[in-house]
């Protein structure tokens, strides 16, 4: 072995001699590649678009009503969805309530009471300009304002959460003021 | 087996590797572009196989001619006799033919093993400038020609080049916002995150070795890390609220971050294991996009503390907070530069983004880009490139520019939408 080893090294000198001067030889190994991540269910139910509010002139009577649950939880159904509600719009880059958005807001303010006991959460989403990361922010700071109003106009603040999707789920496609104006808006969903 | 070898290289030549190269000045008369040919490359002692071949070629033109060191193509002057020795009178006709540097360039394949060298040399002065040799596999092909032309930049500008490493990204190829990485020329794409939601804002730890993104996986904007050698992804600050533009630390041991446990979005630091939350930022308005100064001693992000977003500088403990930008009415995505000396932002103007850089006193205010809208800038680990996403008439995708603007290519396209690239350390 250490006469090979020997060997080789004479062998391999000789090779380097013969093959010119060099400076800086250097020998470089591969590194390890990426390994790409196992596929994983989504869980988390994908928002629908906004129903347009015009189509809500009785946001109280119909929560919607996930009926396909066990039998034995049938005394209890999970009330999921948003169509009851209606969703509340805003002026490019604020999160000022518009009058529009007051009057909105007293008519879900009376839809979650009737839902007692149930959680409501309030997503803030932007429209398509703006940077990515402050719509982030932005969206949060309208959802956190409609939650504000609702909590003057006595909903309790343990049925209301927030989540910011920025300006990530759009309700309309488009980029002119009319898709803009429909996805600066607080939609409300309630959840389990 | 393989130190021998190494061993056996540095005894062959004592002279040459003991006296550590500065880097070589070559100017070409009149101040026109240095003009390097790639000469085509050999088969040694094994079958040409024109795939090989043209990828090594292709590979270094490219790198050295975006570097904007040379202007790089690929060329074949005149028969040169096997091997990668250039006698004398080699050289003449690459002389006459206009060329300051020649690169050239032999490979061995056996079975799936690949042998690669390079030389490089001035063609004026008759002179190999630097030569390397690497062993490996079919698949580091490219990388091996990438490493080589990191060595022309080394021996050019006492710098090596970035052109080993990689670029982390956002893209809806897939129908969800998920990260991908790739080659920084765009090659070997490949999935990091697939788990279905909403994937942002990836960074890399120092060594390169971990990625961070914020994921809506569980349901709300959570901070997470994953080595890029493991499919696990860590929960790492899984605050109420945001918990939203990571930016690794250039020590590796902390990570600043916005979180609006608060009520709304603060910039904050946390450990490397998402511990001792320390809060920098005590302000009503939006603060967001921590980016690390090179020595870690300040904060550039953003902030709308003002009524509109605007870049601030503070110190990394919080205190000393200045504004950076004092033009354009929205900018935002500050990135700070590896050398410290510039600071990448992008700028809302006429409804679309812009590209530019500031000094970090807040001096030497520089558009770089103006066609389409472009975001999201993130330097190269040597300072020398910009990343960012662009959508333009040209077309969209990920893009890499030279730091001052010029050389804009695109590196990633194809279906869906580019975001949010990230360039990995070296």
């Amino acid at each position: 072995m250490k006469k090979n080893m020997i060997l080789l090294l004479a062998g391999v000198s000789l090779f380097a001699l013969l093959s010119g001067g060099c400076a800086n030889k250097e020998v470089v190994k591969g590194e390890e590649s990426v390994v790409p991540t196992q596929s994983q269910p989504l869980k988390q139910a994908v928002a629908q678009p906004a129903a347009a509010p015009v189509q809500q002139s009785h946001p109280t009577s119909q929560p919607a009503v996930v009926a396909a649950q066990p039998a034995q939880q049938q005394s209890t159904p999970v009330i999921t969805g948003k169509t009851s509600f209606e969703t509340v719009y805003f002026d490019f880059d604020k999160a000022d309530l518009r009058q529009d958005a007051r009057s909105a807001l007293s008519k879900n303010s009376e839809a979650i009471k009737a839902l007692a006991g149930a959680k409501v959460q309030i997503e803030g989403h932007c429209d398509e300009r703006g940077s990515a990361e402050y719509n982030l922010a932005l969206g949060e700071r309208r959802a956190k304002s409609a939650l504000q109003y609702l909590t003057t106009t006595g909903v309790k603040g343990d049925q209301l959460s927030i989540i910011s999707y920025g300006k990530e789920k759009p309700a309309v496609q488009g980029n002119d003021e009319s898709a803009w104006a429909k996805n600066r808006r607080a939609e409300f969903v309630v959840v389990k | 087996m393989r130190f021998f070898l190494f061993l056996a290289i540095i005894l062959a030549f004592p002279a040459v590797s003991g006296a550590e190269s500065r880097f070589v000045e070559v100017t070409a008369p009149g101040n026109r572009q240095l003009k390097m040919a790639v000469a085509p490359p050999r088969a040694v002692d094994t079958a040409p196989d024109v795939r090989i071949s043209r990828q090594i070629s292709d590979v270094l033109v490219f790198d050295v001619t975006l570097s904007g060191i040379a202007v790089a193509e690929n060329r074949e002057l005149q028969p040169l006799a096997a091997g990668t020795v250039m006698a004398d009178s080699d050289f003449i006709a690459w002389q006459t033919g206009g060329i300051d540097l020649l690169v050239r360039s032999g490979y061995t394949v056996n079975g799936d093993q690949l042998t690669i060298e390079f030389r490089l040399f001035d063609v004026a002065s008759r002179k190999m400038v630097t030569a390397k040799r690497y062993l490996g596999t079919s698949k580091d092909l490219r990388r091996f020609a990438h490493s080589f032309a990191d060595e022309i930049l080394r021996a050019f500008t006492g710098e090596k080049g970035c052109f080993t490493t990689r670029i982390a990204y956002v893209t809806t190829k897939t129908g969800n916002k998920e990260i991908w990485i790739m080659d920084w020329d765009g090659n070997n794409p490949l999935p990091l995150t697939r788990n279905g939601s909403i994937n942002l804002n990836p960074d890399f730890s120092p060594d390169g070795r971990e990625i961070l993104f914020t994921s809506y996986k569980r349901g709300n904007p959570d901070l997470y890390k994953r080595a890029l050698s493991s499919p696990v992804e860590i929960p790492l600050s899984r605050r109420s609220g945001l918990n939203i533009t990571g930016n690794w630390s250039p020590d590796g041991t902390k990570i600043a971050l916005a979180l609006s446990k608060d009520g709304d979005a603060e910039i904050y630091t946390i450990a490397r294991d998402g511990s001792k939350p320390v809060r920098l930022t005590i302000n009503p308005a939006l603060d967001l996009y921590p980016s690390w100064s090179p020595d870690g001693k300040q904060i550039a992000f953003l902030s709308d503390r003002l009524g509109k977003p605007q870049i601030f500088v503070m110190a990394s403990d919080g205190g000393g907070v200045r504004r950076l930008t004092t033009s354009g009415a929205y900018n935002v995505n500050p990135r700070w530069s590896p050398k410290g000396d510039k600071i990448a932002y992008a700028r809302m103007q006429g409804g679309s983004f812009q590209i530019f850089v500031i000094s970090p006193d807040g001096g030497g205010d520089t558009q770089l880009t103006s066609e389409g809208s472009n975001e999201n800038p993130a330097w190269s680990p040597d300072g020398r490139f910009i990343t960012f996403s662009s959508k333009r008439s040209s077309g969209d995708g990920i893009y890499v520019m030279r730091c001052d603007g010029t050389a804009q290519i695109r590196v990633a396209q194809g279906k869906g939408s580019f975001f949010q690239p990230i360039w990995s350390p070296r």
